[in-house]
């Protein structure tokens, strides 16, 4: 009886430590057992097409940042409590959605990427969305700001590194209205990025009692303006306000300064972000006093509390690329901080979670894009652009911040002179 | 008034470059029945060959024509030799074609990414002059006249070949019925190596403007031109090359009229009007019958 209530004893314990052990292997250690050896990020680039210029530039940025944090063994990730390698997976969409519709599904049912984040811009960006939504993936949305994008609210996408494009042209709006500048004429494509800016500018202006005199769209493949700019100074405007893609600005800039004709303000997005390619293309008489968006590195921040200042992180970038850093560079930097971060405060390796540590860091967080700032939409409220003008300077250009005044560098030169 | 005016010039200008844009491929089709799917990618090499003679040896962009001549030349005679006579053989050689050629627009853009990257390059504004021409009062950038002069004269030129050379009378007899004309003695493999040569010269050729036209050239155009030359000969007549210029004017004066009332759809003139005259008259609108495939 005695040695049967031993054995009943020992049998208990046994079973008391084994299942101790089996609960202590799936408490603690279940985090080292379940954590990848890699964290992989999956995106797209193109390598050709319209978006090839600025995608690679944002993948760039990217991997300048993955290097960075590779460096020092990976990015903390605090649901298994360890520092993990980062590891980029990028496919060459060649600025097709078509192809980008499959990369992406690739990404995310063939690759299993850990994070999901799309290629450069709202075009690129807006077949992601349903695509991401519908495998329960956070989408990483570096430069997709189309307003359309962040009509409700989400778990499923984050716009990251440039405000919504509904956002952009308030300042804009604000500027021309300080300025007294009565007839404005609005060209845009039409795309999600350039359609809902052109949206809120003109609602931003007829609030302030200006009625555009032009407001058309152009197909977003457009590449001739000759007839279109005649067509605009037909209604005899003081500002024209052009909103395209780099390709469109190339020749929209080259049918104007061919044209003969000279308007008081004229207004683009991209000699802000790609002011190299832009001045290659159609030179530095042609971009003389245009207004644009200065995007940072242009603007410059120094009081970060997330990553680098600006300029430190321009003195890296340029000693260890021997170029310096355009606007997409940085962006694409700017993402890999903020996921970064994302994966350092997700208490647990879930979507869900990383997409709760972006909302919890929203409003209190300032990297070198400024302040970092979304909504329950996704959409990014922060990060906001002043109006800059190209100026003149020796053979070359420089951006003078010229609105809003707290941000302004020098005074706008209006009416532009005439070159 | 004044802005339909415009347009209107604007149209007849655009319209006649973008002839010469499609006449070549058009030339080619006529004469070997191939679809040339790199056609566009011809009209790019084009282009940045005249941004190589200008930015890099400081040349004018024309010096861009005879380079293409002479690129026609180094491209056009052994891709005949080393293709074409191996697709006749076939049971179906426009299929085949579509699809060799698909593979050589794929390897040109390749290749072109690799040489000059994926940005768009644009070539100096001034070289064509600098000023403006009017014409009613309307007056448009030297470089649009330039473009219009020299693409009538490669039309005419091809014309004349056409009406006035031997070469040309055969390639004509050539386009009605090939075999006939290898029966009668003709020298079909020769004479449509030549007609390859010139199609391609003239989309060359096409290629030094398209910076003008369409504001800058980059390793991606080729497609997008090869559409809009597909449309263009198809509103002409398929396989009649002068009709080319009535598809050139057809959709460049249906573009400048869409950018101008209703910009939005402009891009959607040109195929609009591709399936409005093809379901009207099949043949295209210089087409005298529908064409024997």
């Amino acid at each position: 009886m005695r040695r049967h209530l031993q054995r009943a004893w020992t049998a208990c314990a046994a079973g008391l430590l084994a299942s101790g052990l089996a609960l202590s292997a799936a408490a603690a250690p279940a985090h080292a057992a379940t954590a990848p050896s890699e964290i992989k990020i999956g995106t797209l680039y193109a390598s050709s097409g319209a978006f090839a210029v600025p995608s690679q530039s944002q993948l760039q940025g990217l991997k300048y940042w993955a290097a960075g944090v590779n460096k020092t063994g990976g990015v903390f990730v605090k649901a298994f409590d360890k520092k993990i390698p980062v590891k980029i997976v990028a496919y060459d969409d060649q600025s097709s959605t078509a192809t980008a519709t499959t990369l992406y599904s690739q990404l995310v049912t063939q690759d299993h990427v850990n994070i999901l984040m799309a290629d450069f811009g709202s075009v690129l960006t807006s077949v992601a969305i349903p695509i991401a939504a519908e495998h329960h993936m956070l989408l990483i949305d570096p430069t997709g700001s189309g307003a359309n994008f962040f009509t409700r609210k989400t778990n499923y996408l984050a716009d990251i590194s440039i405000p919504t494009s509904a956002v952009w042209p308030r300042v804009l709006g604000d500027f021309i209205l300080a300025h007294k500048i009565k007839r404005v004429a609005i060209i845009y494509d039409s795309n999600d990025f350039d359609a809902s800016q052109a949206t809120t500018l003109k609602a931003t202006l007829e609030k302030g009692g200006v009625k555009p005199v032009y407001y058309h769209g152009v197909p977003t493949s457009e590449s001739n303006y000759t007839v279109l700019i005649h067509t605009i100074a037909a209604s005899h405007p003081d500002a024209v306000i052009e909103f395209g893609y780099a390709l469109n600005d190339i020749a929209f800039f080259h049918a104007l300064s061919g044209s003969g004709l000279h308007f008081n303000m004229t207004f683009s997005i991209f000699p802000g972000q790609l002011l190299a390619l832009l001045e290659k293309n159609v030179g530095t008489k042609a971009l003389a006093y245009t207004f644009t968006y200065p995007v940072p590195p242009l603007v410059v921040y120094n009081k970060t509390n997330l990553g680098p200042n600006t300029a430190p992180f321009v003195k890296e970038w340029t000693a260890a690329t021997k170029s310096a850093p355009n606007a997409l560079d940085t962006a694409g930097f700017n993402t890999g901080l903020i996921m970064q971060h994302m994966l350092g405060t997700a208490p647990t390796f879930t979507q869900l979670a990383f997409h709760q540590a972006l909302i919890d860091m929203s409003g209190k967080t300032t990297t070198l894009l400024g302040e970092f700032k979304i909504n329950e939409n996704g959409a990014q409220l922060g990060e906001q652009l002043p109006v800059a003008q190209v100026v003149p300077e020796g053979k070359g250009l420089k951006f003078v911040i010229v609105y809003p005044p707290n941000k302004a560098t020098g005074k706008a030169i209006y009416p532009a002179p005439a070159h | 008034m004044a802005l339909l005016e415009y347009a209107l010039i604007g149209g007849i200008l655009y319209g006649i470059f973008f002839s010469l844009v499609g006449i070549g491929l058009n030339l080619i089709f006529g004469v070997m029945r191939i679809i040339n799917l790199a056609h566009g990618q011809f009209i790019m090499l084009g282009g940045f060959g005249a941004y190589l003679l200008a930015r890099g040896l400081g040349l004018n962009p024309l010096f861009g024509i005879p380079l293409a001549i002479a690129g026609g030349i180094v491209i056009g005679y052994p891709l005949y030799y080393g293709v074409v006579p191996r697709l006749q053989k076939s049971q179906d050689p426009e299929m085949l074609s579509f699809i060799l050629f698909f593979g050589i627009a794929q390897m040109i853009e390749a290749v072109a990414v690799f040489a000059f990257g994926a940005d768009q390059r644009s070539l100096p504004q001034d070289a064509l002059g600098s000023g403006n021409i009017g014409v009613l009062g309307q007056e448009f950038p030297d470089s649009w006249w330039v473009a219009c002069l020299v693409s009538v004269l490669a039309i005419l030129g091809l014309y004349l070949y056409f009406s006035r050379t031997r070469l040309g009378f055969a390639t004509r007899a050539i386009m009605a019925d090939r075999d006939e004309a290898r029966a009668t003695g003709i020298d079909v493999d020769r004479v449509s190596a030549i007609a390859l040569i010139i199609g391609i010269a003239l989309a060359g050729i096409a290629g030094v403007f398209v910076p003008y036209l369409i504001g800058s050239v980059s390793s991606s155009i080729g497609d997008g031109l090869t559409t809009t030359s597909f449309a263009i000969i198809i509103i002409g007549s398929l396989g009649n090359p002068l009709g080319t210029v009535v598809g050139g004017l057809v959709f460049g004066i249906g573009t400048m009229l869409m950018q101008t009332y209703y910009s939005s759809w402009s891009n959607l003139a040109p195929y609009a009007l591709l399936l409005a005259i093809v379901l009207v008259r099949p043949s295209g609108l210089l087409g005298k019958a529908v064409r024997r495939a």
